[in-house]
C-alpha cells in the first residue's frame, strides 16, 4: 500500500524540494548582486541607514513573495520598489517625525566632527526630505534612482520610460527640487 | 560622444555653455542629495531576510493540499495519519475485484481510466495520529526520489522517456529540472495486535480488524516515476510551486493474499477519518479493477472529462491553474501548472 505514494503529491515534492536545494541559489544571486542597488536608493531617499535597510529587506521579501529571481524584469522591479518603497516612508507623517527625531544627527560622522557643521547638513537633509514629499512621484523617482547611481538605462527600466526621456525629465527633477528646497528655505 | 559630435561641441560655445549650466547643475542637486557614507553588507542582509523568510513560512497557514499530504510525515513510514492513510489505501484497493484466495496472490488491481472523486477537505481531521496497520516490507529497498541533473539521466534511471511539448506557454521558461522516483514493490500485512496497540497510544477508537483481514497481506507494485519541472527558482527557503510540471508513473498494481475486495473495502473505508460522502462515491465507481479515483477538493477545483484521439482527459480547473491527468498504455501521465485549462490540455496533447 505504501507504494501507492510513490505516485502520489507526497512523492512529486519530495524531488522538487531536493532540486531546488542546488546551489548557487538563483535569489541568493540576484540578492547579493542587486542589495547595495536597492539599498543604495533607499538610503539616497531616506538618508537613514537602518530605515533603508528596513526597506530594502521588506523590498526583497515582497519580491521572494512574488516573482521568480530568474525573471528579465528582476532588477528593474525592485529598483522601482525601492524608490517608492523608500519614498512612501518619507511621506508617513508619524514615521518621518520619529526619524528625523532618531538621525537628526548623523551618528556615523566621527565624534570629533564640527557639531556646527553636522547640526547644519543634518537640517538640510531635513529640508530635502520635505522638498522630496512635495515633489510628483515619478519626479522624485527619477531623482532619486539617478542620483543613487544608477545609469539611465536602469532608470528607464525601472521607471518603464524610455531611455531617450530620462534626461530631459531628470533636468526638470533637478530644477523641481531646488525650487522647492528654496520654497522650503525662504518661507 | 561620437567624434562628429566631439568636434561639433570644441565649437559651439552655446553647447559648451549648456553642458557647463547643466553640469552645474547637477552638481547642485548632488550636493542637496548628498548623504554621508554608507558600505552595505549583503551577506549580513542576506541572513537576515532569510532569516524573515523562514519565519513567514512557519507561520503560514498550510494549504488545502498541505493539510492532505502532512508536510511532516515522512513518506516512507507506515501508514500516515488515519486519513490519509486510509484514502490511499481506499484508492488502491477500491480496485479489488476478485476474490483472494489464501495464500495466492492475485492482481486485484491495475488502473486503465481515471474518475474524479469530490471531496471536502474539511471533512477531513487535522490530527497528526498515527496508527500502525500492520507490518510493511520493501521488496528490496524503498522507493527513492531524487534530483537528476539532466534529462538523458533522468530517461536511463526511470526507463521513461523524456516528454516534450510541442510549444510552451507564455509564462513557461527557464531550464526544465528533473526528478526520478525508483520502481519498488511493497508489502503490508495487516495485524490487529499492532493496530490495537497504536491506536491505544494515541488515544483513538478503532473498530475491530476483521479476522479475514488479519494476517493478509497487499502486495503493491509501483513506480518508476519522471518529473520534468519548468520555473523552480532553485531557491531553498521557499515552497517551490512550478509554472509547468509534466510527470509520468507507471500504472501502480496491487496483489491480495487473503482478504476480499469486499472485506478490505468495507473496513477500510469505514476508519476513523474517512468522511462519508468519500466512502460512498469510492464504494460506486463502476469498474473498480481497473478504475483509479482522483480526489479533487471541493470548492479548491472542478474537473471535466475530454476525450480526444480515443484518449480520455480528466482535466482539472482551480483557481491558481489546472491540470490534466490520463492514463495510456499502462503509465499515468499529468501535466499541470499556473496555466489555463487549455493550455493544459494543447501541452498534454502534444507531448511528444
Amino acid at each position: 500500500m505504501l507504494h501507492a505514494e510513490a505516485w502520489r503529491p507526497t512523492v512529486i515534492r519530495a524531488p522538487l524540494n531536493a532540486i531546488s536545494r542546488r546551489s548557487p541559489d538563483p535569489f541568493e544571486r540576484l540578492f547579493l548582486q542587486e542589495y547595495p542597488k536597492v539599498v543604495a536608493i533607499a538610503y539616497r531617499v531616506l538618508a537613514d541607514r537602518p530605515a533603508a535597510e528596513d526597506v530594502a529587506q521588506e523590498v526583497f521579501l515582497k519580491f521572494h513573495r512574488s516573482f521568480s529571481p530568474d525573471s528579465e524584469r528582476a532588477s528593474g522591479w525592485l529598483h522601482a520598489a525601492a524608490v517608492h518603497s523608500a519614498l512612501n516612508v518619507i511621506r508617513g507623517e508619524r514615521r518621518r517625525a520619529q526619524r528625523e527625531t532618531t538621525h537628526a544627527l548623523d551618528p556615523s560622522q566621527p565624534p570629533e566632527a564640527n557639531p556646527e557643521l553636522l547640526v547644519e547638513a543634518a537640517d538640510q537633509r531635513r529640508q530635502v526630505r520635505r522638498a522630496l514629499r512635495r515633489l510628483p512621484e515619478r519626479t522624485a523617482a527619477v531623482l532619486m534612482l539617478r542620483y543613487s547611481g544608477l545609469s539611465y538605462a536602469e532608470v528607464a527600466t525601472a521607471l518603464r520610460i524610455r531611455v531617450g526621456n530620462v534626461g530631459t525629465l531628470l533636468r526638470r527633477a533637478e530644477d523641481a527640487l531646488r525650487k522647492e528646497v528654496n520654497r522650503a528655505t525662504s518661507s | 560622444m561620437a567624434a562628429a559630435d566631439q568636434a561639433h561641441y570644441d565649437g559651439c560655445l552655446e553647447c559648451k555653455a549648456r553642458f557647463t549650466r547643466i553640469a552645474g547643475e547637477a552638481g547642485a542637486t548632488g550636493t542637496l542629495l548628498a548623504v554621508p557614507a554608507f558600505d552595505a553588507d549583503p551577506a549580513a542582509a542576506l541572513v537576515l531576510v532569510q532569516a524573515r523568510i523562514q519565519r513567514d513560512e512557519a507561520a503560514r497557514p498550510p494549504r488545502w493540499y498541505e493539510r492532505w499530504i502532512d508536510r511532516r510525515t515522512p513518506r516512507l513510514r507506515p501508514l500516515a495519519t488515519p486519513a490519509i492513510a486510509v484514502l490511499l489505501a481506499a484508492v488502491l484497493i477500491s480496485g479489488v475485484a476478485v476474490t483472494g484466495l489464501g495464500g495466492q496472490l492475485l492482481r486485484v488491481f491495475e488502473p486503465t481510466r481515471l474518475v474524479a472523486v469530490p471531496v471536502s477537505p474539511s471533512s477531513f481531521p487535522s490530527s497528526d495520529v498515527l496508527l500502525d496497520y500492520g507490518q510493511v516490507k520493501w521488496l528490496p529497498a524503498a522507493p527513492t526520489a531524487q534530483p537528476v541533473a539532466d534529462a538523458a539521466t533522468a530517461h536511463q534511471l526511470s526507463g521513461l522517456p523524456i516528454l516534450v511539448p510541442a510549444s510552451l506557454p507564455n509564462g513557461v521558461s527557464g531550464p526544465v529540472t528533473y526528478g526520478v522516483v525508483s520502481h519498488a514493490t511493497g508489502s503490508l500485512t495487516f495485524d490487529a495486535a499492532r493496530l490495537n496497540a497504536s491506536a491505544v497510544k494515541a488515544g483513538v477508537r478503532v473498530g475491530p480488524m476483521p479476522a479475514a483481514i488479519n494476517g493478509s497481506t497487499l502486495v503493491v507494485n509501483g513506480g518508476p516515476a519522471l518529473l520534468e519541472a519548468w520555473g523552480l527558482s532553485g531557491s531553498s527557503s521557499q515552497l517551490q510551486v512550478p509554472t509547468l510540471v509534466i510527470a509520468q508513473t507507471r500504472v501502480p498494481t496491487v496483489d491480495s493474499s487473503g482478504a476480499t475486495t469486499a472485506q478490505l473495502e468495507d473496513y477500510l473505508l469505514s476508519q476513523p477519518g474517512v468522511p462519508p460522502d468519500l466512502a460512498a462515491q469510492i464504494k460506486a465507481v463502476k469498474d473498480p479493477s481497473t478504475t483509479l479515483p482522483i480526489p479533487i477538493p471541493k470548492g479548491f477545483a472542478t474537473t471535466e472529462t475530454k476525450t480526444i484521439n480515443g484518449v480520455q482527459y480528466l482535466i482539472i480547473k482551480a483557481a491558481l491553474g489546472a491540470g490534466a491527468v490520463w492514463v495510456k498504455d499502462g503509465v499515468i501521465y499529468a501535466v499541470g501548472g499556473q496555466l489555463t485549462p487549455d493550455q493544459v490540455l494543447a501541452i498534454a496533447t502534444s507531448l511528444h
